[in-house]
């Protein structure tokens, strides 16, 4: 019988906490990792600063949760959990609770008791739907220490970057740059942020943005650093996600004043926030800041053009921002492959203390390891997945889709591996299934192809009879 | 003075590098002169990607010049400059270096063009750009398209000024603070665009947020905020209220009063006096070594001559006390002063490995480290010991002069002109976690212009540039009081690194002194054997000569005669040019203001 990689990896992580069963440092460490190993995934969303890290993991958890304001760099967890709650640890001394509470859509959290400063990481519980399938970690400003303990932290990776800049790559490279790292490549998304200031101000810049990063997730400097890019307003988002009734009412004022008056006044931020209008000026900021310009007049178009309730506009909004192709993005090359990304974080452990203590006997582990790696089915797919995207092995165009595709690039349960967009019946999954195998069979036997190519070939094979058990 | 002598003088004095076989400084007063007789202020507009770089030079010409997009769209920068009649010209470099092909385009599309990476110059009839000012479009910096920013950056060493597009969204980045600073090495002037500030409600806060990073940073830049698109809008509705409120009346007055001032300012024509002044004092030195190297017989006729040897060779005896003592007196300062030079060379490299590793983990930045300590101290080096060798020479003549008659230049043996230069091994600090990052460096050296990488690297811009895993991993199995113990760790990785620098830089210090000495001293008697045995042979040749004298003397003289009068024509003339470069020098700050005119 076949070992699945979350077993083998389980099993090697046993069998290291008795190797090393004598050494305390080892040890905490190991049982951490097997205890990581049994939680939920870690998403950690990282990026520049002001990238909009803080509003994303807003627009995805549904609530104003982020950022807590505090002083210095602080990662900050959201998990699921029955109630609000926060744990707080800090640099010396023992962690505590906050008081914190809900209001309507937002956390409100009183950090008072605690020196501000001394604060390395808080832990909010919360109720939420897609906290369930994954932990979110909102984190400061990438820099060296941070970026470190991202690796160390995160399962996967939401990289947000408004521009794609050079350093944003070096960053995405740097990830990579890991014998297990490489042998399990990307664990991440990147997210084009801040879509809404795409366009200059114009209402069509999301849909503009969509079409930028499509161009990315072709770039062959990107497209072997992450598995999808995703372009996302999370400033929209947001304000779709949590939108009041009473918002909904402010931008239906605006809608239903004199179209040309309402366009003199959305004309520029000052002009908007300053001059004489019946919305209070502090309505009017408040506008500002939760949908930007570009929200706004977004948003007073939509109800003009017939998003007449709270509902329907805030899941207009929550549509064109992006945020519904992230979290389905999330959801495919995340969470539906908890698994892989979790051994992976796994091995990287395992990895620190084989080379931190290496003791004689931990050279079968040390192969133990290495043989998960490169026999493990889920690995195999990752790595051909990571050679298709960054363009190191290359299977002619229309094979080269499908394999993505049947390795699970596009997720990994049965219908998006076979491409269907609606529910098959049974017969079409089988009949799906054999077709694919038999073609990919002769590929893995095809002369014209290069022996690399024809690894790939096994691979998808190997991916096709996995379906039909 | 008129413009038309220092023209001259500056002519005069290239054609005079002619004469005296002096291509190298022909070449470079050359090039200089192309670039004073350049009229033009060029205002360089970079930023990084989408910033609205493209959009703010249509809004300060009022008109469509460079394509504007949503997605990266400046492949090729747009040189925009005055013109009469409106007009549009690709410029095809063949990539030899010579001049570009100039291919006519109709002005329409001239801000069409696609995905072609060719430098447009478009010319339109504009009052702010009548004075001479070109405003140039550029590629962003810091995209993925780095061959592109390559432009960019050639572009900068030309530049009289540079308008940074930032986008008011986003306060400044660490990548766009370090490219400032990249940018102020070679441009007087610099000046901040907030650009779409009609977008945002924050655009207050942005701008003093970057005043202060500016500041901070220590470049001297002003802030404008603007909006491109309320400044067309303007201009399409005539509307002067809106055009106040685009913020680009601030932005062309302070183009007015930064850039116009500084650019015409009489420092770049100092530095030509400068330039040509020291041509002029070279060519002077060069032609009196000619002339010395003359003997001096006014009057010469055989009888005279020979009188005139058996007075030298009493001169001689007298002098020959006189020139060891220089000889002796030179070299001993010139070692004393080797060895100060020497010592305030690294003093200051062990200053900037202080301030380095205060700040810097040497267990993340040793290679890189060590690499730049040693190409600092090998330039150390060989600075001084070119100067060794300068001034040795200059000891040789001063010497040399205590002769009656210069003979023989000192042969090159005498001097070397090479040292060993490698400043040795550092011996590595033993400290953890000394690896890591090589790759990650080496890689990054490769690319993205050079220079701006290089500044990057050595602030690290505030990103990861090492293996965040490998790194994180030590850091993560120190389990929960890592914070406090990675500190003072990291401090004693620090104090480390700065003792083994210091023990290196002491290292090198003592030994490379004792060998610039050691040559030193070398030298001092290869001199003295040299001009001893030169007075000797003066001697003998001296009395040689009176007999020869007869015979030759008649001759030559003539012939010295002449060339003697050229020589010296020719020094009146080049002391006569340095003494107008010189006035022309002194009165350069009176003629300041460029009476240039540019409106809003
Ligand atoms: N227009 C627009 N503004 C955004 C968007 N996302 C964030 N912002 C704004 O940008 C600023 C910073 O957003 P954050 O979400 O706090 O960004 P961050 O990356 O978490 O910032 P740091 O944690 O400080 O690095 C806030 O004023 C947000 O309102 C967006 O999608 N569109
Ligand atoms: N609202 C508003 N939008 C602007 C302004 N300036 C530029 N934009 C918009 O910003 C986007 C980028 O403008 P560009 O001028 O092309 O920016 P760039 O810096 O030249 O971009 P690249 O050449 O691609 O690096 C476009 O969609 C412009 O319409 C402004 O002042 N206000
Ligand atoms: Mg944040
Ligand atoms: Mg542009």
């Amino acid at each position: 019988m076949t070992q699945t990689v979350d077993e083998a990896v389980w099993a090697i992580l046993h069998e290291a906490l008795r190797l090393y069963q004598d050494s305390p440092r080892a040890t905490s460490w190991l049982r951490h990792h097997i205890g990581r190993f049994d939680s939920p995934l870690r998403i950690a969303v990282a990026g520049r600063p002001g990238s909009g890290k803080s509003t994303v993991v807003n627009a995805v958890v549904g609530d104003e949760v982020a950022p807590i304001e505090v002083d210095g760099p602080v990662f900050t967890w959201y998990q699921d959990g029955p109630q609000p709650r926060a744990t707080v640890y800090m640099r010396q001394g023992p962690p505590g609770e906050p008081p914190i509470v809900r209001v309507g859509r937002r956390m409100d959290i009183d950090l008072s008791g605690f020196e501000s400063g001394g604060m390395t990481r808080i832990v909010v519980d919360w109720p939420a739907r897609v906290l369930r399938d994954a932990t979110l970690i909102d984190t400061p400003p990438i820099a060296d220490e941070i970026s470190e303990q991202i690796a160390a932290e995160a399962d996967a990776l939401l990289y947000l970057t408004p521009q794609v800049h050079v350093m944003d790559v070096r960053y995405l490279q740097s990830t990579q740059d890991h014998p297990v790292a490489r042998a399990a490549p990307v664990n991440s998304i990147m997210v084009l942020s801040r879509a809404d200031e795409v366009g200059g101000g114009r209402i069509d810049s999301l849909s503009t943005a969509k079409q930028i990063s499509r161009r990315y997730r072709r770039d062959a400097r990107i497209r072997g650093l992450c598995q999808n890019v995703v372009a996302v307003s999370g400033l929209i988002g947001q304000a779709g996600r949590t939108m009041p009734e009473e918002e909904y009412q402010s931008l239906a004022a605006l809608a239903a004043a004199p179209r040309a008056q309402t366009e003199e006044l959305l004309l520029t931020a000052d002009r908007f926030t300053r001059s004489e209008h019946v919305l209070p000026v502090s309505t009017r900021r408040e506008l500002a800041d939760r949908l930007g310009m570009v929200g706004i007049r977004l948003a007073t178009t939509l109800i003009r053009q017939g998003a007449d309730s709270r509902t329907k506009l805030a899941s207009e909004l929550v549509q064109r921002s992006g945020l519904n192709e992230l979290r389905d993005s999330i959801g495919r090359l995340f969470v539906d492959r908890r698994e892989v990304l979790k051994a992976r974080s796994a091995l990287l452990g395992l990895d620190v203390v084989l080379r931190m203590e290496p003791r004689p006997g931990a050279a079968k582990l040390v192969t133990d390891v290495e043989r998960v790696l490169a026999g493990a089915h889920e690995f195999h797919e990752l790595r051909l997945l990571g050679g298709l995207l960054s363009g190191r092995t290359r299977l002619p165009e229309e094979l080269g889709l499908e394999a993505q595709r049947l390795i699970g690039g596009y997720g990994t349960d049965l219908d998006a591996r076979l491409g269907f967009d609606r529910e098959p019946t049974q017969a079409e999954v089988q009949n799906a299934i054999y077709d694919a195998l038999a073609r990919w069979r002769e590929q893995s036997e095809n002369p014209m192809l290069g022996s690399a190519e024809r690894d790939a070939a096994r691979v998808v094979v190997r991916s096709c009879e996995a379906m039909l058990i | 003075m008129t413009a038309a002598t220092w023209l001259e003088v500056l002519d005069q004095t290239i054609g005079a590098s002619v004469v005296h076989h002096r291509p190298d400084l022909a070449e470079r007063l050359r090039a200089k002169r192309a670039q004073l007789l350049d009229p033009q202020i060029r205002v360089l507009v970079i930023g990084e990607a989408n910033q609205g770089k493209s959009q703010l030079v249509n809004a300060l010409v009022s008109a469509s010049v460079c394509a504007v997009g949503d997605d990266v769209t400046t492949v090729a920068p747009t040189i925009v400059r005055y013109a009469e009649k409106p007009a549009a010209t690709q410029l095809l470099h063949d990539g030899t270096g010579a001049e570009p092909q100039r291919m006519p385009l109709p002005v329409d599309q001239a801000t069409n063009r696609g995905g072609d990476a060719v430098t447009t110059e478009v010319r339109i009839p504009r009052k702010i750009l009548a004075a001479g000012l070109v405003i140039i479009d550029t590629p962003a910096i810091g995209n993925l398209h780095q061959l592109r920013a390559q432009s960019t950056f050639s572009a900068l060493s030309g530049a009289d000024a540079v308008l940074l597009a930032t986008d008011a969204s986003h306060e400044l980045s660490a990548t766009e603070l370090e490219l400032l600073r990249h940018v102020r090495r070679s441009c007087p002037t610099i000046l901040v665009a907030l650009t779409k500030i009609d977008l945002t409600t924050r655009w207050r806060q942005i701008a003093d947020r970057n005043r202060e990073h500016l500041s901070k940073a220590g470049i001297p830049a002003a802030v404008v905020p603007v909006s491109s698109a309320l400044r067309l809008r303007a201009v399409a509705k005539d509307d002067e209220a809106l055009n106040v409120e685009s913020g680009f009346p601030e932005l062309i007055e302070r183009l007015r009063t930064d850039v116009l001032p500084v650019a015409s300012n009489p420092s770049s024509r100092q530095n030509f006096a400068a330039m040509t002044g020291t041509a002029l004092a070279e060519l002077v030195g060069q032609v009196k070594k000619e002339l010395a190297a003359r003997p001096d017989d006014r009057n010469s006729p055989a009888v005279a001559e020979y009188m005139d040897a058996q007075q030298k060779m009493a001169d001689l005896k007298r002098r020959s006390a006189k020139w060891q003592n220089v000889l002796n007196d030179e070299m001993a300062d010139l070692i004393a002063d080797l060895e100060y030079d020497l010592r305030d060379r690294t003093r200051r490299i062990l200053r900037e490995v202080d301030r380095a590793f205060d700040e810097a983990d040497p267990a993340k930045t040793w290679d890189q480290f060590e690499e730049w300590l040693n190409e600092n101290l090998t330039e150390a080096a060989r600075t001084n010991f070119d100067w060794l060798i300068e001034r040795s020479w200059w000891v040789a003549d001063r010497v040399a002069e205590c002769f009656p008659e210069r003979q023989d230049l000192v042969p090159g043996t005498v001097i070397p002109s090479d040292a060993d230069l490698d400043p040795g091994d550092t011996e590595r600090p033993r400290l953890e976690k000394f690896t890591a990052g090589q790759k990650v460096f080496s890689g990054l050296r490769g690319s993205y212009g050079g220079v701006l990488m290089f500044g990057l690297i050595t602030s690290l811009a505030g990103l990861p540039l090492i293996n965040p895993i490998s790194i994180g991993a030590g850091l993560a199995l120190g389990g929960k009081s890592i914070g406090e113990e990675g500190e003072t760790r990291l401090k004693r990785r620090q104090q480390l690194a700065k003792s083994t620098a210091q023990r290196h830089v002491d290292d090198f210090f003592l030994r490379f002194s004792k060998d610039c000495k050691d040559a030193a001293r070398r030298i001092q008697r290869g001199l003295r054997d040299h001009f001893a045995e030169l007075a000797e042979q003066l001697q003998q040749r001296v009395a040689d000569a009176a007999s020869a004298a007869q015979r030759s003397a008649q001759a030559e003289l003539s012939a010295r005669q002449r060339r003697d009068q050229e020589l010296r024509q020719a020094l009146t003339q080049l002391r006569e040019l340095h003494g107008q470069i010189t006035r022309i020098a002194g009165a350069l700050p009176a003629s300041s203001r460029n009476p240039l005119e540019i409106s809003a």
